[in-house]
C-alpha cells in the first residue's frame, strides 16, 4: 500500500515542473550539550518550546534573581552563533546567517530578544 | 515517508480538488440560472456602478443583515472579519520569503482568534437557545460551526499552549505545493487542525458555506433599477415568443 501511494506521489512529481523545496539552513553548533542529547533539552522539544524555555527563565531571574545556565539565551548565543572563516559574526538585523534568523525569517516569527541583549557570543 | 505524510498530502490534493471542482460548478449554476424578472429590492441603485457599491456593502459589512438582526450581525461580523486576518496570518506557511505585511500581521492574527472564537460561540448558542432558529437548524448548520470551532480551538491551542514544529510544517507545505513531499510533523492537535479544514474544504461546495460566491447572484441585491429606461427580457422567454409567433 505503502509503494502504491509513493507511486502516485511519484507521478506527480514526473508531471509538474519540481522546485526543490525551501528549508531555513541554520548554521552547526559549536558542542553537543552531553553524549546522549545534542541541546539542552531534546531537539523535537527544543524545536517547539525554546521559546517557552527563554521567557521562563527570563521571569525567574527578573523576579527571583536565579541565574541558571541550562536555559540562558548568552549560553544559546555561546554555543549556536558561529563566526565564518573570517572570523566575523553574522548579524542578527539582515539576511537569515544569524542562528535564531534563519528559522524565525521562514516561519515570520518576530522576536525582540536582541534589542537589549548580544546576537553575538561573549568574548572571551 | 511517514503514514501522516503520505495521508495528508494526498487528502490536501483530493480536498483541493473537489473545492476548486465543487465550486466552479456552482458558480457556473448559479450564473447560468435564468433570473426572468427585474426584483432589485428598493431603494435599488440606478446605475451598475451603484450595484457594485451595493454588493460591496452586503459583502464588506453584511447591510441587509444589520438591519435584519443586530445579533446576529454582530457575531457573523466578529466570526468573519477575525477569520480574515486569520487567514492571512496563515499566508506565512505557503510564502517563501514571507512578505513584509504577512510578518507584520502576525501578532494582529493571534488576537484575532479570540474574536474568532467568539463569534462562532455566540452563533451557536443562537442556535441552541433561540427556540425558533432551533427548530430549522439541520444537523449540517451544526456540523459547519462545530467545524470552524474546531479548527480554531486546535489552531489556538498550538498558538498558545501545544506548540508544534511550525519550521518542519511549513516545509510540508511547501512540499506539498511543489509535489515533492516532506514529513509532517505529528502532533495530534496539528492533525485534528488539518483534518477538520480537510472536511471543511469538502463539504464547502455541497453545503450553505456557499453563502460566499452566492451573495454576488442574488437577484435582488444584484440587479440596477432600470426597469423603465430598459425592457428586460429573459433569453428564453423572446426564444419561446419567436418560435409560438412563426
Amino acid at each position: 500500500m505503502n509503494l502504491r501511494i509513493s507511486q502516485i506521489g511519484f507521478g506527480l512529481l514526473l508531471s509538474v515542473a519540481v522546485n526543490a523545496v525551501e528549508t531555513p539552513n541554520p548554521p552547526k553548533a559549536n558542542k553537543q550539550f552531553s553524549t546522549e542529547q545534542s541541546c539542552v533539552e531534546p531537539i523535537e522539544i527544543m524545536r517547539r518550546y525554546h521559546g517557552h524555555f527563554l521567557k521562563h527563565h527570563r521571569n525567574d531571574t527578573m523576579h527571583s534573581g536565579v541565574r541558571t545556565t541550562q536555559h540562558s539565551l548568552i549560553e544559546c548565543i555561546n554555543c549556536h552563533v558561529t563566526a565564518d572563516d573570517d572570523g566575523n559574526y553574522p548579524n542578527v538585523n539582515e539576511g537569515s546567517e544569524h542562528f535564531c534568523r534563519s528559522c524565525h525569517n521562514y516561519a515570520a516569527v518576530t522576536i525582540d530578544c536582541f534589542q537589549c541583549h548580544a546576537s553575538k557570543p561573549e568574548k572571551k | 515517508m511517514g503514514f501522516w505524510t503520505e495521508f495528508y498530502a494526498l487528502s490536501f490534493y483530493l480536498a483541493t480538488l473537489i473545492l476548486l471542482a465543487g465550486l466552479a460548478h456552482k458558480i457556473y449554476q448559479y450564473a447560468k440560472t435564468p433570473a426572468p424578472l427585474k426584483v432589485p429590492t428598493m431603494p435599488a441603485p440606478l446605475t451598475q456602478r451603484g450595484v457594485v457599491l451595493r454588493l460591496l456593502s452586503e459583502v464588506i459589512f453584511f447591510r441587509s443583515l444589520f438591519r435584519a438582526n443586530k445579533w446576529i450581525w454582530l457575531f457573523g461580523m466578529l466570526f468573519h472579519g477575525a477569520l480574515w486576518l486569520v487567514l492571512m496570518r496563515h499566508l506565512r506557511y505557503f510564502t517563501e520569503p514571507v512578505w513584509t505585511w504577512v510578518v507584520l500581521i502576525q501578532p494582529i492574527g493571534q488576537y484575532a482568534s479570540f474574536a474568532m472564537m467568539l463569534g462562532l460561540v455566540g452563533l451557536l448558542v443562537r442556535r441552541i437557545v433561540v427556540e425558533r432558529i432551533r427548530y430549522i437548524s439541520s444537523p449540517s448548520d451544526y456540523l459547519m460551526l462545530i467545524l470552524l470551532l474546531v479548527i480554531g480551538g486546535s489552531g489556538m491551542m498550538m498558538t498558545f499552549v501545544a506548540h508544534t514544529d511550525i519550521v518542519q510544517f511549513k516545509t510540508f507545505v511547501l512540499g506539498v505545493m511543489s509535489f515533492d513531499w516532506q514529513e509532517i510533523p505529528t502532533d495530534s492537535m496539528l492533525l485534528i487542525h488539518l483534518g477538520a479544514i480537510l472536511l471543511l474544504m469538502i463539504i464547502f461546495p455541497f453545503s450553505k458555506l456557499l453563502h460566499a460566491p452566492g451573495v454576488f447572484f442574488s437577484p435582488s441585491r444584484n440587479q440596477v433599477d432600470n426597469s423603465r429606461e430598459k425592457r428586460h427580457v429573459a433569453k428564453w422567454a423572446i426564444k419561446q415568443f419567436e418560435t409560438k409567433q412563426n
